[in-house]
């Protein structure tokens, strides 16, 4: 049964994750635009933009690199299936960190120097923000009593009133996962703070687009992430979780546009201690009191 | 049966100590690890899923031979604590021949255990183990050792019969712990491994093995004298040498069992390689690959952390012994994640990989609900098989590279292919998802989160976050593919290929079939010893794991390199000259290399800083319990 309605759950978020992600970064576009004071891009031009490189030739430095990339864009779409069916909370985290080194892996086999320096700096990233993912996931399950995201449904009250301390140190390392400035250190979106490409220098054409879809899909199941603070038992409390998730994704958006890139210790380190006040007090203050 | 495991490893042993030839011993050594391989498999099939059965089997013959060959590892010890003028090992091993002595014809001879072994379903998990991946390391050590003898200056003396011989006695050593309900023959198993592997790790006689050889001994002859203390708390107050009936005492009256708890946990932390015994592990690194990864994966570590896990059920009800073995394995897992990060050696790497996992299990153990020993048995099983694969495949690497620097295994991936897949996928069964390693984890946190452990959770979250940094980066040194250099990788051993796939075979489908495993195997004995059944994961969600990771492992063997796409140079900011060795014209016309390296962290997550802290925790830690566990000990006030 459950197999079931995650298989059925990551096809359907296979559909229309790629359709959210895209309209979603149409709009960072746009609102960053303005917030820079230009009209921006039409609100599809990602869309354009990937359907362009789809077009491209087959052009690749290795034979292994668009493979590694596919198994990264897969267990992309199950992270997001096992979570959107109302799966183990746990076990999207654990996928998606799974697609996330297969992004790592690819990027390393290219040998380029500039993509290995991305994907040392995705894997100190990735360093940087587990802990708190893990604290997320564990307060979510002391609080709900579940790590089930469906379990949110049975609640008297949203989870986010037990556990907002830990809502906050999320929101900290979403700018992380986000792939958000000041935390944006593999793979930016602001050209002039970026070392060449970053951990995507070597990827092109089909490869490149399949990298933007999943940074599409990990955005939605990201932000899904948020949501599911807000939600209980009633069922008009999705619409409350909607609106703060839009909310949350325009700080992240006002955020990138005013901080400068820092350096990798100040990612650690800063992530490291929000991670350990925020998760450990929350964990602590709820198996203690 | 169980004799049969005992024994037939020991007459192997001795008939390999005489045979010089190296075509007879390859045979021998093959035949018997097949014979081994078998039979234990054969007794895993006959009681699967079987409770305690206890074997009537009482013999004074048994208990003087046993305390023969405890005179005669003390006997060992003193001869080379002689000759290398060192004081330490040769105090303890005396105060521990006197003491066992005194406790064998004093206070042990009037106490019969009439069922002398036993089996469980643990019982069974660490024989498949040993019989399956320990003797498949003894065939790899065939060709290994050939290399081996070969790199050896000329004239050295061929000392591979004492090596093989010293192999099997392992093999029989561990096969005496996992069974043996009497304690007293299971105390001679654990010294028997002991000195076997102070012989292994001086094998090579350099200046340095035998410094490190004899760390090992002090730290380990500390943990046999805990031992020892726990057989006279045990045998004067509760008159019982029965490892069930002190488990059954304990669990009824954890009062009476404090002391010799937390004796017998100080005994299986030293040997697990715990904080601030880690350095003995560490320094088992000079010593040949294949004792290594007999070291590491099969035998000797998982003694230790074999007997805290059979000590869980005290633990849950007793306080005392239950935290220091939590707070010393939570802390080990955590720093010592924190040190691979810094170390560029690949040994070294997985000797901290294997201390900090070690680490989790004892923490496991520690938690001592039904859950824990769930992921503890996990733990152990699926360390036990990738750590093999990977240091087989490390000592592979370096007879053929030349090195065992992981900065040096840039390429490997083209130079030797089959190997760096064997490679990625042992480093991947480690720590990713879907692999058993990461299940069992997973399992972990939830149990870890259901106690309460709140520093535990602190620990495993931190812990687990370097442990993805420091397999990451190796994972991606291995991956990276340019040009076509020359693949070196025909000349490698057939026996080594053989023992390779064995453990790469066994890494995929335990991952496969771990809920199966899960079902015959590891609940059993979790219901045999707690009544309940724990599983924290779902079993829809390990199916879910276990098509992930045939998935993955199809890719690795598969799928890679299919891809038809157009070649293309990286880009190296200039015309590129020479793509492999990643030479470019620059501006002036002139030839640049670029140069990349992983990053290492040194300054965060060096030795130096972090060490220190570990050792003094630990320390404390451990020292704190005996205080109290002292004071505890009824009638001492």
């Amino acid at each position: 049964m459950s197999l079931l309605a995650v298989l059925i759950g990551t096809l359907a978020f296979a559909v229309l994750a790629p359709i959210i992600g895209c309209f979603l970064a149409g709009l960072d576009r746009k609102i960053s635009a303005r917030m820079q004071g230009r009209v921006g891009p039409p609100l599809l031009q990602p869309y354009y933009d990937v359907r362009k490189l789809i077009e491209k030739d087959n052009v690749s430095v290795n034979s292994t690199e668009g493979t590694y990339i596919t198994c990264a864009l897969v267990f992309t779409l199950l992270a997001g299936g096992i979570f959107y069916s109302g799966g183990n909370l746990l076990m999207s985290v654990f996928v998606i960190t799974l697609s996330g080194l297969f992004f790592i892996v690819a990027a390393y086999s290219t040998r380029s120097p500039y993509s290995e320096i991305g994907a040392n700096r995705e894997t100190l990233q990735v360093m940087a923000y587990e802990p708190m993912v893990l604290f997320m996931a564990v307060a979510f399950y002391m609080a709900a009593g579940t790590f089930n995201a469906a379990g949110v449904f049975s609640l008297d009250a949203p989870v986010i009133t037990n556990i907002w301390l830990v809502f906050l140190g999320f929101l900290f390392v979403l700018t992380i996962k986000l792939r958000k400035s000041p935390f944006d250190l593999s793979y930016s979106h602001h050209a002039h703070q970026e070392i060449v490409k970053g951990i995507t220098t070597e990827m092109s054409g089909k490869t490149l687009a399949k990298v933007e879809i999943m940074h599409w899909c990990e955005n939605v199941l990201f932000l899904g992430w948020v949501g599911l603070f807000f939600v209980w038992g009633n069922l008009l409390s999705l619409i409350l979780a909607v609106v703060v998730v839009l909310l949350v994704y325009f700080l992240e958006i006002w955020i990138d546009n005013n901080f400068a890139r820092v350096k990798w210790q100040a990612l650690l380190k800063s992530a490291w201690v929000v991670a350990f006040v925020a998760g450990f007090v929350n964990i602590a203050v709820l198996a203690y009191l | 049966m169980l004799g049969f495991l005992i024994l037939f490893p020991l007459v192997v042993a001795a008939v390999l100590l005489v045979v010089r030839n190296n075509a007879a011993r390859n045979a021998i050594v093959s035949v018997s690890a097949l014979v081994i391989g078998l039979a234990s498999i054969w007794l895993v099939a006959t009681y699967l899923g079987s409770p305690w059965v206890s074997f009537e089997f009482e013999s004074p013959v048994v208990d003087y031979v046993c305390s023969g060959v405890g005179v005669l590892v003390a006997v060992a010890i003193l001869y080379y604590g002689i000759r290398y003028k060192n004081v330490w090992a040769c105090v303890l091993a005396v105060i521990q021949v006197v003491g066992a002595l005194i406790f064998e014809f004093g206070f042990a001879h009037d106490i019969a255990v009439t069922e002398g072994l036993y089996l469980d379903s643990l019982s069974l998990l660490m024989a498949f183990i040993i019989g399956v991946i320990g003797s498949g390391i003894c065939v790899y050590a065939l060709g290994y050792m050939k290399d081996f003898q070969a790199h050896e200056p000329e004239g050295a003396k061929d000392r591979r019969p004492v090596f093989f011989a010293l192999m099997f006695v392992f093999l029989s050593a561990m096969f005496l712990i996992v069974f043996s309900n009497n304690m007293v023959w299971l105390f001679t198993g654990w010294e028997v491994t002991t000195v076997c592997s102070f012989l292994l790790i001086a094998y090579t006689r350099t200046e340095e093995a035998i410094k490190n050889a004899f760390r090992q001994i002090i730290m380990n002859l500390l943990g046999g004298l805990g031992f020892l203390l726990a057989l006279y708390v045990s045998a004067i107050q509760l008159n019982t040498l029965s490892l069930l009936e002190f488990l059954q005492i304990g669990v009824q009256n954890p009062a009476l069992v404090v002391l010799p708890a937390t004796a017998l946990a100080f005994a299986g932390l030293t040997k697990a390689a715990q904080m601030p015994f880690h350095t003995w592990l560490l320094g088992a690194m000079v010593a040949p690959t294949p004792t290594s990864a007999l070291l590491h994966s099969s035998t000797m570590v998982k003694a230790g952390v074999f007997l805290l896990v059979k000590l869980a059920p005290i633990f849950l009800v007793s306080p005392v012994p239950s935290v220091m073995v939590i707070l010393v394995g939570g802390i080990t897992f955590a720093l010592c994640s924190f040190m691979a990060i810094s170390q560029t050696n690949a040994k070294r790497v997985l000797a901290y990989s294997t201390i900090a996992n070690l680490g989790l299990i004892t923490a496991c153990a520690g938690v001592g609900t039904p859950e824990a020993v769930w992921a503890a048995a996990f733990l152990i099983l699926f360390h036990a098989i990738a750590k093999s694969l990977l240091f087989l495949c490390v000592g592979t690497a370096e007879h053929h590279i030349g090195s065992r620097d992981i900065e040096d295994m840039d390429l490997l991936f083209e130079r030797m292919p089959r190997l760096a897949r064997f490679m990625m996928l042992g480093i991947m069964c480690m720590f990713i998802a879907p692999f058993g390693m990461l299940v069992a984890k997973w399992a972990t946190l939830v149990s870890f989160v259901d106690t309460g452990q709140v520093a535990l959770i602190l620990l495993l979250a931190f812990g687990s976050a370097a442990t993805f940094m420091f397999w990451a980066k190796w994972l991606g040194k291995l991956s990276g593919i340019a040009g076509e250099p020359e693949n070196v990788e025909v000349t490698v051993h057939r026996s080594e290929w053989i023992s390779i796939m064995l453990m790469a075979v066994l890494v995929i489908v335990g991952c496969v079939c771990l809920p199966i495993i899960s079902w015959i195997l590891v609940e059993p004995y979790v219901y045999s010893v707690f009544g309940t059944v724990g599983q924290d994961i779902s079993t829809a969600n390990l199916w879910i794991a276990s098509i992930a990771a045939a998935l993955i492992a199809i890719v690795l063997f598969a799928g890679l390199g299919r891809n038809k796409a157009k070649k293309v140079d990286i880009y190296l900011a200039g015309v590129s000259a020479n793509n492999e060795a990643r030479v470019y014209k620059n501006s002036l016309s002139g030839e640049s290399t670029a140069t990349a390296r992983n990053w290492y962290l040194e300054g965060i997550f060096g030795e130096k800083r972090i060490a220190p802290v570990g050792t003094v925790a630990c320390s404390l830690v451990i020292i704190v319990a005996f205080a109290v566990s002292a004071v505890a000990l009824p009638g001492l006030f």
